[in-house]
């Protein structure tokens, strides 16, 4: 039996019970869908994962890919992963039908995801890339370049990635150098270096296909001269065949964690022989590829909220099982010893996991809620929708995966010693969850993007929204009792939030972007917080109604938990923000002031 | 090719089943129901037998308006249709089992019925043979591998340490054993699909049966869980020799292994 990487009970109370899932088929277009069906598809993610991922976690981490003659060697069960889910119709189980796709519920898709990312986080991520560059394709490219590509990736036989970080181009993508040299031929000619390309090449499949940024020849500096191409490994030759596209693979990098996908450093025509061919509009590459980012980068934080879920899991079972010491005050040292999850302290430490991973999984399925309101709301609603889930962004990116390290460090230390070894997974899990804060877009840029740009695009509407969704919810929650004192803290910190933005907003004018954006990642883990409370008030409020109905014995424990966890969280972790408050309004601009000469000894 | 599935709904075998208070049954609340592991290597191989020969694949299914998922995932699996025979308040034993099957049966057209050969809940092991028995058909249990020709069916069959070969003529029933084929996941596509399949309900009535004749000829008169096993026992004493003593005493005089 598969040890328990997930709850199920908890993604369905999520989906059914917070944020009304069945609701979303009375519009037409998940009319096709009902509640039997999404429990189907449920079950069928969970069996894939426990029998196709799950028994392959720790293997895929211990052998690890490796190049040879030029080409990324990865275990041999992705070719088997990548078929199954391109078969089964998950790479395209979020697209429309109009694209092929299964046209699934965005929040239903995102419980599916949390499901597969939890049992083996590496093996979801290639069949996660190649959907997130078929997007792309759908998006914007010719239908030439769309029935040339699209089949086979959506079959799972030709890997996609993203091609953006260049060795002197990461975090400022505007400086990047790959060069696309036009010709007459309706191709561009590439020229370039690419370096961390997740599953940039592998021989679990026939061929990869980089939706990769470039700069046309003489196109302006900056952002505004970055274009978008599909550049493949091997192109066809317009014979039926597959010839090489003079895409070379320099290396492939060991990693700290996350060991079962490839992260590869790529050369583009060495031999002046790399055809790439142009996906959407010159000039307008970064635009078109934040479409497929801001959907990576929830995806980023939907995977380190699944990688602490394995962990948490991993560590529960362990406390409930270990004996050690005996409780407080029993000195009998005949008395046989409890396990360890009899200890308060211990206790802490798992609820501090439960409410990252609960928290998290809340927000997140609050911005697929939004997506999903994007495909059924009217259209002048969805500017609306549009906002929040811009706003909401990088802290579904960033909260996860910061507060993920955390839990699955907490995890270990619930392990003791046991958990710094290999024999137990959560090792792994830490190690596996530290990339990501740095992938996608670093915390320290979500910061800037949320302060410096989402905050304050459009005179501060999409914040303005925020409140006002956040607010409606702690008027619902004033009145069930039993959850009224936590609205109330919630209420203080929206109130504190509107401050403490509004203060940072003056800097701009009276001290200039430098000193306003200096302490952006410690705004942005503040916002974070109070964004993961919300959603805390939105679980309370659901899992006290459900225990005021009366609810069945089987689920009084996961209610009477669910309640615990939310006070844990206001109680705990939400006053965390005072320290950042303090730091955040206290005027005193030392990181700018520290000259970089001071770090001389 | 016709082909018929039998499938029973049984609690995952990773739930954690208590005794209800009748002492007879299990409590329900709680556990999480799918098809028996048995049941999916027939439905795979029932698939796999269209694939090459053409037909359809039709899954029954005895028990209540619950079980009609278990036939669900059969069809997202790819089957055609599903029959859900449901027997009310009735409490079924194996031959009842069979008898509504078996009723359920006879007016279709059929070459081969494939079953599990037991369900993992109750571990009956009877229902595929009775059925067969009252089809008047051969039956063939614990096969991991058919082939089909000229209107006979081959099976390599596992027995004590090793296999046996048979054959039957056509129709029969064959009944599944671990191994004889890896069952697909069902498919996004395939859910989608099997919400629109047809899958009809039949009562006992419906199949011109009345409760009388199906009473059960044998009846669970209690369920016990297995005994806990006890902590084990650590043999105390000042060196090894003491120790081996002690040991080589309890092995001979307590346990009485040696």
């Amino acid at each position: 039996m598969a040890g328990k990487f997930v709850s199920m009970r908890n993604l369905k109370f999520l989906m059914y019970e917070v944020f009304d899932l069945v609701a979303l088929t009375k519009a037409p277009y998940y009319s096709q869908h009902n509640q039997k069906g999404f429990d189907m598809v449920l079950d069928a993610s969970m069996k894939l994962a426990q029998k196709m991922l799950y028994p392959l976690f720790e293997e895929m981490d211990r052998k690890a890919p490796y190049l040879e003659d030029g080409q990324v060697k990865v275990h041999p069960q992705v070719r088997a992963i990548m078929k199954e889910f391109g078969q089964g119709g998950w790479i395209g189980a979020s697209f429309p039908e109009a694209w092929d796709g299964q046209q699934l519920p965005g929040l239903l898709h995102c419980a599916c995801q949390l499901i597969k990312s939890s049992a083996n986080y590496s093996a979801g991520v290639y069949p996660g890339l190649t959907s997130g560059a078929a997007r792309l394709i759908n998006l914007f490219a010719s239908d030439e370049l769309k029935a040339t590509y699209l089949p086979n990736m959506m079959d799972g036989k030709w890997q996609g990635t993203m091609a953006l970080t260049e060795p002197q181009a990461g975090s400022s993508l505007g400086d990047l150098a790959t060069t696309a040299f036009p010709t007459d031929q309706g191709y561009y000619l590439l020229k370039g270096q690419k370096v961390f390309i997740s599953a940039g090449d592998h021989d679990g499949v026939d061929n990869v296909v980089h939706m990769l940024i470039g700069r046309i020849d003489g196109a302006p500096q900056g952002v505004r001269g970055i274009s978008l191409f599909l550049v493949p490994k091997k192109r066809p030759d317009g014979k039926g065949k597959l010839i090489s596209n003079d895409v070379t693979v320099s290396q492939v990098f060991h990693k700290m964690g996350y060991r079962g996908a490839p992260i590869t450093e790529l050369s583009f025509g060495d031999k002046d022989d790399c055809r790439g061919f142009l996906v959407g509009e010159a000039g307008r590459g970064l635009m078109h590829m934040f479409q497929m980012m801001n959907e990576a980068r929830i995806g980023v934080g939907l995977g380190a909220a699944a990688i602490a879920s394995a962990a948490y899991y991993a560590a529960l079972d362990y406390c409930q099982t270990r004996p050690q010491g005996r409780k407080m005050g029993a000195k009998d040292m005949n008395t046989p010893q409890v396990p360890i999850i009899e200890h308060a302290d211990v206790r802490r430490m798992l609820l501090f996991q439960r409410a990252v991973v609960e928290g998290s999984e809340g927000l997140l399925m609050q911005c697929s809620r939004y997506e999903d309101m994007l495909n059924i709301a009217p259209k002048e609603e969805h500017a609306r929708y549009e906002l929040l889930l811009d706003l909401l962004t990088p802290m579904a990116k960033s909260y996860p995966s910061e507060m993920g390290i955390l839990a699955t460090s907490q995890a270990i230390q619930c392990l003791g010693g046991y958990g710094y070894c290999e024999d137990f997974p959560v090792e792994q899990h830490f190690r596996d969850s530290r990339i990501h804060p740095i992938h996608e877009g670093t915390t320290g840029i979500q910061g800037m993007d949320l302060l410096g740009r989402k905050v304050m695009m459009k005179d501060g509407q999409a914040f303005i929204l925020f409140l006002e969704e956040a607010r409606k919810d702690v008027a619902a929650a004033r009145a069930v009792a039993g959850v009224a004192p936590l609205a109330e803290q919630l209420e203080a910190a929206l109130k504190t939030l509107e401050e403490v933005t509004a203060q940072l907003a003056g800097l701009i004018g009276k001290k200039g972007v430098e000193i306003f954006l200096a302490d952006a990642t410690l705004y942005l883990e503040m916002f974070g917080t109070i964004a993961i409370a919300w959603q805390w008030l939105l679980q309370a409020t659901a899992a006290r109604k459900a225990l005021d109905n009366g609810p069945k014995p089987a689920d009084m424990n996961f209610y009477q938990g669910k309640m615990i966890t939310a006070r844990y969280f206001f109680a705990y972790e939400l006053p965390k923000i005072k320290g950042l408050v303090q730091r955040l309004t206290d005027g005193d601009p030392l990181t700018v002031e520290m000259e970089s000469s001071y770090f001389s000894d | 090719m016709e082909i018929l599935v039998l499938l029973k709904q049984v609690p995952a075998t990773e739930s954690l089943i208590a005794i209800a208070n009748d002492r007879v049954s299990i409590k329900p609340d709680g556990l999480k129901y799918v098809m028996n592991p048995y049941d999916e290597l027939a439905v795979e191989e029932a698939l796999r037998i269209r694939e090459s020969q053409g037909g359809t694949v039709t899954i029954l299914s005895v028990g209540p308006a619950k079980a009609a998922e278990a036939i669900r995932t059969g069809l997202a699996m790819g089957a055609d249709k599903g029959i859900l025979i449901d027997p009310g308040n009735l409490t079924c034993d194996g031959l009842a089992t069979a008898k509504l099957l078996a009723a359920a049966i006879k007016p279709m057209t059929y070459d081969i019925i494939i079953a599990g050969h037991r369900a993992v809940d109750d571990d009956n092991f009877q229902v595929a043979t009775a059925l067969a028995e009252l089809l008047g058909i051969p039956n063939i249990s614990m096969v991991v591998k058919q082939t089909l020709a000229d209107g006979k069916i081959r099976c390599l069959c596992t027995v004590e340490g090793g296999t046996k070969e048979v054959e039957a003529t056509l129709p029969a029933l064959i009944a599944t054993q671990r191994g004889l084929n890896d069952p697909r996941y069902a498919s996004l596509p395939g859910i989608m699909k099997a919400k629109k399949k047809p899958l009809e309900t039949r009562s006992i009535a419906d199949l011109g049966l009345d409760a009388a004749g199906l009473q059960p000829l044998v009846t669970i008169k209690a369920l016990k869980m297995p005994v806990e096993r006890k902590g084990g026992r650590v043999i105390e004493g000042d060196s090894v020799a003491v120790k081996v003593a002690a040991l080589v005493k309890a092995l001979h005089e307590e346990a009485k292994v040696i």
